[in-house]
């Protein structure tokens, strides 16, 4: 109960700060509005999940008297990463449409939403054209837009297209390319979320830090990568990170699809250990796309903290400096019973 | 970058808009395909559900497909009404319980200092990644070691903690400077007045944009009502149409199923242009000098 459960500093390990009253009231009051959500989270996603990890280290049978468990440690792991024909494949197919279309979406809905909060007429209108597909993407509407050809341009044929890039790229990389390409009106279909998580950012920058930019001569450009940008990164980031997870959690996601028939498959080596091993590899695999994301665009220290941090320490340099020299001089002192000098 | 007014719309038509408008406009045509196909689709009569090659825009519209869904609905033990009291019943709650507790937590997480708030949000960040799928089977023990099975319950608890609305939310309350809140504590405020006083006024963009998303999980779940529910008279509206539309492969079945499609639609439709306004006019006062 004396140090803080975020990562301590070796300053920190050696003071040990006891916690005074108000703090501790601070944290009881914490704790307080955290324990609706932490009930809700704590029965219906940290147990199920648990509970989905144990699973997934079983061979899971249905029977009349219930399930029957038989440990497999990593034996179905193994099986999957090693034996099933669909899975591996799939996933890589995942990863690098997901990693591809990604910023595209980002991008897009970036342009769009500083596009949206211009002076422009009909501006509610168009904020929900852009945003309202998102709310079809996720229904069984799009399975049947897509037979109907509506999901392509076809004014940027996609065969043409993609002869020009397989010519200059290796076939691994073309291929997630061009099917962006066939698939561009989807992927914008996935932006309105972004769009809208942008848009409600950008009202939130300050009007008078462009006017004072203004002020100063700053083009609109300049404008754009010194205010817009940096106020928007946090926002980059959630956004990264929401798009993967609706791509990834899509009912279109074709990993979706192998798991759920993994787990009401019949079979005896299948079955719903077999599938929660899979949904943990998939889940730990979107982790660590995610965290590639995280890594890119969690907020830098800004310069000025750095400078700081600088100075401090060459301060500190000093001082060791200066107490490392007074030592010494006591030192010879003692040695040649002379008074130190000052 | 002169002062922009409050009203969304400028009131008039300028030549500086023309750029973003022709970049805007057929960006926007494409955007508007799949509404256009679902509104089309419904009003569609038989043989152009099936015609080929598939037309894209109604010639004949009809109200065929609609009075169908309500014959069909009739001729079922259940009326369509009690669904869709317990659509919006569940909505309701869920959308009310679910916006409590993520904004609490947000707050919480954000600004309060306590032990093991990290390890929370990490367990938080790794229930985002994971496939909803894969928890169904825990879930439905959980739900009925409560004794919850057939209830309303049911149905609004397993989405009450619902993970990206956290993590959106609490992104936004890290924007909130701190100095407006220890303002409030030196004027005397305790942490729940803060909460409501601060907090959510300035965070109402994240708010709004939050219920979209919650309500649109809650009005197209599935699962709720197919795992969690055995009494038919206690699933929702969205379980009904869908079975509309997978049952009734047949030819008639089409019509009915895309007019439930657009019936489907339609709350989202409303919700979505209320809440838009919530989005955009906060502006004014999350500011801080």
């Amino acid at each position: 109960m004396t140090t803080w459960a975020k990562p301590r500093t070796k300053k920190e390990n050696r003071i040990r700060v006891k916690r005074g009253p108000l703090e501790k009231k601070e944290a009881r009051a914490g704790l307080l509005f955290v324990l609706p959500w932490l009930i809700g989270a704590a029965v219906f996603l940290a147990y199920p999940l648990g509970m989905s990890l144990w699973y997934s280290l079983n061979n899971i049978r249905l029977t009349s008297e219930g399930m029957k468990f038989t440990f497999l440690a990593q034996g179905n792991f193994t099986q999957i990463l090693l034996s099933d024909p669909d899975f591996l494949p799939e996933l890589v197919d995942y990863l690098l449409s997901t990693v591809i279309s990604v910023p595209v979406i980002v991008v897009f809905a970036m342009m769009i939403a500083l596009m949206l909060n211009e002076k422009i007429r009909g501006k509610g209108f168009f904020r929900l054209v852009f945003f309202l597909p998102v709310i079809i993407v996720s229904g069984p509407i799009l399975a049947s837009l897509t037979e109907q050809n509506a999901s392509t341009i076809s004014v940027i044929d996609s065969q043409a297209v993609t002869a020009a890039i397989s010519a200059f790229l290796p076939s691994i990389i073309a291929a997630p390319i061009s099917e962006l390409f066939s698939n561009m009106v989807t992927i914008l279909w996935y932006s309105g979320v972004p769009i809208l998580i942008f848009l409600s950012a950008l009202q939130k920058i300050d009007r008078s830090q462009y006017e004072a930019a203004y002020v100063d001569g700053a083009s609109g450009w300049e404008m754009f990568w010194k205010i817009t940008l940096p106020s928007l990164k946090p926002m980059i980031l959630l956004n990264c990170v929401y798009t993967i997870v609706f791509v990834s959690s899509n009912d279109q996601n074709k990993l979706i699809g192998l798991i759920k028939s993994a787990m009401f498959s019949g079979t005896s080596e299948k079955g719903y250990g077999y599938a929660s091993a899979m949904a943990w590899i998939y889940s730990l695999v979107v982790l660590l796309l995610v965290g590639l994301f995280a890594l890119i665009f969690t907020a830098r220290k800004d310069r000025y903290e750095r400078e700081a941090k600088k100075l401090d320490r060459r301060a500190k340099a000093e001082r060791r400096q200066v107490l490392k020299i007074q030592r010494r001089q006591a030192r010879h002192a003692k040695k040649y019973h002379h008074a130190p000098v000052r | 970058m002169a002062y922009r007014g409050r009203h969304i719309n400028p009131q008039r038509f300028e030549r500086g808009q023309i750029k973003i408008l022709l970049i805007l406009l057929p960006l926007a045509l494409f955007m508007a395909l799949p509404i256009v196909f679902i509104i089309n689709h419904a009003f569609k009569p038989m043989e152009e559900l099936f015609a080929f090659p598939p037309t894209f825009f109604v010639r004949n519209p009809t109200l065929d497909n609609f009075t169908k869904l309500l014959k069909f609905s009739r001729s079922a033990g259940i009326p369509l009404t009690r669904y869709l009291f317990n659509s919006l019943l569940v909505t309701v709650l869920t959308v009310g319980l679910s916006l409590f507790t993520t904004t609490c937590a947000a707050f919480a997480f954000s600004k309060i200092k306590f032990r093991g708030r990290s390890m929370m949000l990490q367990i938080n960040q790794i229930a985002i990644m994971f496939v909803a799928t894969a928890v169904l089977i825990p879930r439905y023990l959980v739900i009925s070691g409560l004794g919850l099975i057939d209830t309303i319950l049911a149905h609004v608890l397993p989405l009450a903690a619902m993970p990206v609305a956290l993590f959106l939310v609490k992104q936004f309350v890290d924007q909130v400077p701190d100095s407006l809140i220890e303002a409030a504590h030196l004027d005397g405020a305790s942490d729940f007045q803060v909460y409501w006083r601060i907090i959510l006024p300035v965070i109402k963009p994240a708010i709004a944009t939050a219920m979209v998303l919650v309500f649109q999980q809650v009005w197209t779940n599935l699962e709720t009502s197919s795992y969690f529910t055995n009494d038919e008279s206690m699933k929702t509206l969205t379980f009904y149409m869908n079975t509309l539309v997978n049952s009734s492969n047949g030819v008639a079945g089409q019509g009915v199923a895309a007019a439930a499609s657009l019936i489907m639609f339609i709350p989202n439709l409303i919700l979505f242009i209320i809440c838009q306004n919530a989005v955009m006019n906060t502006m004014a006062t999350s500011g801080i000098k």
